[in-house]
C-alpha cells in the first residue's frame, strides 16, 4: 500500500494546484466582458453565422460506413504481411471476414445508403 | 492458433451468425408486402439451431471446459442458456409478425424496416448466447455491448412514436453509463489479478486485498444490475418497457435478464467466490430491496406494460435469491429453473398485452374489462400467466419459487430472513396480479365486440400457456436438465 503513497501525493497536489490557480483567478482577476471578448475564437477570422448549425444525418451514415470499411483495410494489412505463415487457414478466415462485410456492403448499397442526394 | 476442432463446439453460434446475414440478404429481395417471409425464415432457422444445441447438450463436457484460449465456455451451463435464448427469440419473432400487421391494420400504415427487425432480433439472440458462454472479461464486455447496441435500436423501433424514441434514448444513456462503470470494475479486476480469464482469476483472487476487490465487484454489479433491472439500477425499466414495441419489451424482460444473470453468476461464482469475500450479504440485500421496490411500485400502476416492468424488477429480486444461495445443492439449479419457467409466463403476459394494444390501441388495465366475454381464450391464458407470476400452483411459477426458496433455506440459516421477505412479497404481488384477473372476469365490457386473435400470435400464446401449465404439472425433465447444467466450477 505504501508504494502508492507518492502517486496519492501527486494526485493531491494536482487537485490543490488547480483549485488554487482557478480560485486565485476568480478572486483577483475580475471580469469585464465586452462584445469582442465574448465572440467564439475562430483563429483570428471573424466568425460567420451561428456555431449551432444542424448537420444532415447523412454525414453520420457515411461516417459509420467509412469506419466499417476503414477497419476492413486495417485488418487486411497485417494479414497480408503474415500471409505465408498463416497459410490456408488464414486465407479462409479472411474470406469469411470479408464475406460478412460484403453482405453489409450489399445491404447498404441496396438500401441506397451510398447515394448522396 | 486454436485447433479447428474447437469450431465444432461453436456450431450453434456460427449457425445463428450465418442466419442473421442470410436474413439481411433475404430482406433485400422480398417485396414490401411480404416482409413476413423474413420472419418465417428466421423462425425456421432458429428452430434448426436447436438441433446442434441438442447435440452439444448430449456430449458431456466437464464444467469449466473452455475453447479459444480459455475465453469461451462450452459447459452445460452455457448450453442451457443457448436453449433459453433461442426459444425466447423464436417466440418473440412469432409474436412480432402479427403485432406489426395488426397495429398496421388499425393505423392504416405498415411498419417500415420490418425485415431488419427480425434480423436484429436474431443477432440479439446470438449476443445472448455469447454472453452466457463468455469466460473472459473481454468477451463478457464485448457480448454485453453487442446485446445492448441491438437492444437500443429495437427499443426505438417505432420511429413515428415519441414514446418509443424516448425509450430508445433513455435505454441508451442508462446503458452507456452502466457499461462504463462496469468496464472500470473489469479493469480493476484485471489489474488486481493480472488476467482477464475468469478461471485464471479464480486461482489468483485469494491473494487480492479485500477492499479493492469489493470496489471492483460493486462497479461490475452496476453493469450486471442494469441488464437484470436490479434495484438501484432499475429506473430505466418502466419507461423503456412502456415505450418500446411490446414484443421488444418482452424480449428485454426475458432474454437480456436471463443472459445478464448468466454473466453475473459466472463472474461471481467462478471469479469472486474463491476470494472468500462476503458477497452473499450484498447480493441478499440487493435482492430484498429489489423485491420490495418492484412490488410496491407495481401496486398503483394502471398501464399493463409499466405494471409488468415493475413486476420484472421484483422478479429480478427473486432470482437474486438464487445467486445468493449459490454453492448449495439447489442454488444454481433453482436459478436456472426460475429463469426457464419465467421466460414462458412473462413472454405470454407480454404477448397478450401486445395483442390487446394492437387491437384496441390501449395499454391500460381498465380497458381489459370484460375480456372474458370478448376473448375467452385470451382471458383464460392471461389469468394463467398472472397466477404463475404470483407463484400459485399448479403453474410453472410455483415450482420456480419453490426451488428458489428451497435453495436459500438449504444453503444457510443466515438466508432465512430473505425467504421470509420473498414470501411476504409474493403476497403483496398477489394484489396487482389478481387485479388484472378481476378486471377481465368481473367488470362489464365497455364494448362487447369480440377481439380477433391473429393466428401466429395465438400459436405463440398457446405455446407459452401450455409450457406454463406443463412445467407446473410435470417439472421433472426441466429439473433434471437444470441439475445437469448447474455445475459451473471445474
Amino acid at each position: 500500500m505504501t508504494a502508492y503513497l507518492p502517486i496519492f501525493i501527486h494526485l493531491l497536489l494536482a487537485v490543490l494546484l488547480t483549485a488554487a490557480l482557478l480560485g486565485a483567478h476568480a478572486l483577483l482577476g475580475g471580469r469585464r466582458p465586452t462584445v469582442a471578448k465574448d465572440e467564439p475564437y475562430e483563429s483570428g477570422v471573424w466568425p460567420i453565422g451561428s456555431a449551432r448549425e444542424r448537420i444532415p444525418i447523412r454525414y453520420y451514415l457515411i461516417a459509420m460506413l467509412f469506419i466499417l470499411f476503414d477497419i476492413e483495410a486495417v485488418f487486411l494489412y497485417p494479414w497480408a504481411v503474415a500471409f505465408r505463415d498463416l497459410g490456408v487457414v488464414g486465407l479462409v478466415e479472411m474470406l469469411v471476414f470479408l464475406g460478412v462485410l460484403f453482405v453489409g456492403f450489399v445491404y447498404a448499397w441496396q438500401r441506397r445508403a451510398l447515394e448522396w442526394e | 492458433m486454436p485447433p479447428a476442432s474447437d469450431l465444432a463446439l461453436l456450431v450453434p453460434e456460427l449457425w445463428l451468425a450465418a442466419l442473421g446475414l442470410v436474413l439481411l440478404g433475404v430482406d433485400l429481395f422480398v417485396g414490401e408486402q411480404n416482409k413476413r417471409t423474413v420472419g418465417w425464415v428466421a423462425v425456421g432457422g432458429l428452430l434448426l439451431a436447436l438441433v446442434p444445441t441438442w447435440g452439444l447438450a448430449g456430449a458431456v463436457h466437464r464444467p469449466g471446459t473452455t475453447v479459444f484460449f480459455g475465453s469461451y465456455a462450452v459447459d452445460g451451463f452455457a448450453v442451457f442458456f443457448k436453449f433459453l435464448a433461442i426459444i425466447a427469440t423464436t417466440l418473440v419473432i412469432l409474436a412480432s409478425m402479427d403485432y406489426f400487421r395488426a397495429s398496421g391494420d388499425r393505423q392504416g400504415s405498415t411498419q417500415r424496416f420490418e425485415g431488419e427487425f427480425y434480423t436484429l432480433l436474431v443477432f440479439t439472440g446470438l449476443g445472448l448466447v455469447l454472453m452466457a458462454a463468455s469466460a473472459d472479461l473481454i468477451l463478457v464486455a464485448l457480448s454485453i455491448e453487442f446485446v445492448s447496441l441491438t437492444s437500443y435500436v429495437l427499443a426505438a423501433y417505432l420511429k413515428g412514436n415519441p414514446k418509443s424514441n424516448e425509450a430508445g434514448l433513455k435505454y441508451f444513456l442508462f446503458g452507456a453509463a452502466a457499461s462504463a462503470v462496469m468496464f472500470y470494475g473489469f479493469s480493476l479486476l484485471y489489474g488486481l489479478t493480472g488476467s482477464t480469464s475468469l478461471y485464471v482469476i479464480a486461482e489468483k483472487v485469494a491473494t487480492v486485498p479485500a477492499p479493492a476487490l469489493t470496489v471492483s465487484l460493486a462497479l461490475m454489479l452496476a453493469g450486471f444490475g442494469f441488464k437484470i433491472s436490479m434495484v438501484p439500477f432499475h429506473q430505466w425499466t418502466p419507461d423503456v418497457y412502456e415505450g418500446a414495441p411490446t414484443p421488444v419489451a418482452a424480449f428485454l424482460s426475458v432474454g437480456s435478464k436471463a443472459a445478464g444473470f448468466a454473466v453475473l453468476l459466472r463472474v461471481v461464482a467462478v471469479a469472486i467466490a474463491p476470494s472468500g469475500l462476503d458477497y452473499v450479504t450484498l447480493i441478499a440485500g440487493l435482492s430484498a430491496v429489489s423485491m420490495f421496490v418492484g412490488n410496491l411500485l407495481a401496486l398503483p400502476q394502471r398501464n399493463i406494460k409499466r405494471m409488468l416492468a415493475y413486476s420484472s424488477i421484483s422478479h429480478a429480486g427473486f432470482i437474486l435469491i438464487g445467486v445468493a444461495a449459490f454453492g448449495g445443492a439447489f442454488g444454481n439449479t433453482g436459478l436456472l429453473i426460475y429463469l426457464f419457467a419465467y421466460m414462458f409466463f412473462t413472454l405470454g403476459a407480454f404477448f397478450i398485452a401486445a395483442l390487446i394494444e394492437a387491437r384496441l390501441g390501449s395499454d391500460d388495465i381498465p380497458d381489459y374489462a370484460g375480456l372474458s366475454q370478448r376473448a375467452p381464450g385470451l382471458a383464460f391464458l392471461m389469468a394463467l400467466f398472472m397466477l404463475s407470476l404470483t407463484g400459485i400452483p399448479p403453474t410453472a411459477g410455483f415450482f420456480a419459487k419453490f426451488y428458489i426458496f428451497a435453495a436459500a433455506i438449504e444453503r444457510s440459516p443466515a438466508l432465512l430472513w430473505l425467504v421470509a421477505v420473498g414470501v411476504v412479497n409474493s403476497v403483496i404481488s398477489l394484489y396487482y396480479y389478481v387485479n388484472v384477473i378481476r378486471t377481465m372476469y368481473l367488470l362489464p365490457p365497455q364494448d362487447p365486440a369480440r377481439i380477433q386473435e391473429p393466428a401466429v400470435l395465438r400459436t405463440a400464446l398457446w405455446v407459452t400457456g401450455a409450457a406454463t401449465l406443463l412445467l407446473g404439472l410435470y417439472p421433472q425433465p426441466l429439473i433434471t436438465f437444470a441439475r445437469a447444467a448447474a455445475l459451473l466450477l471445474p
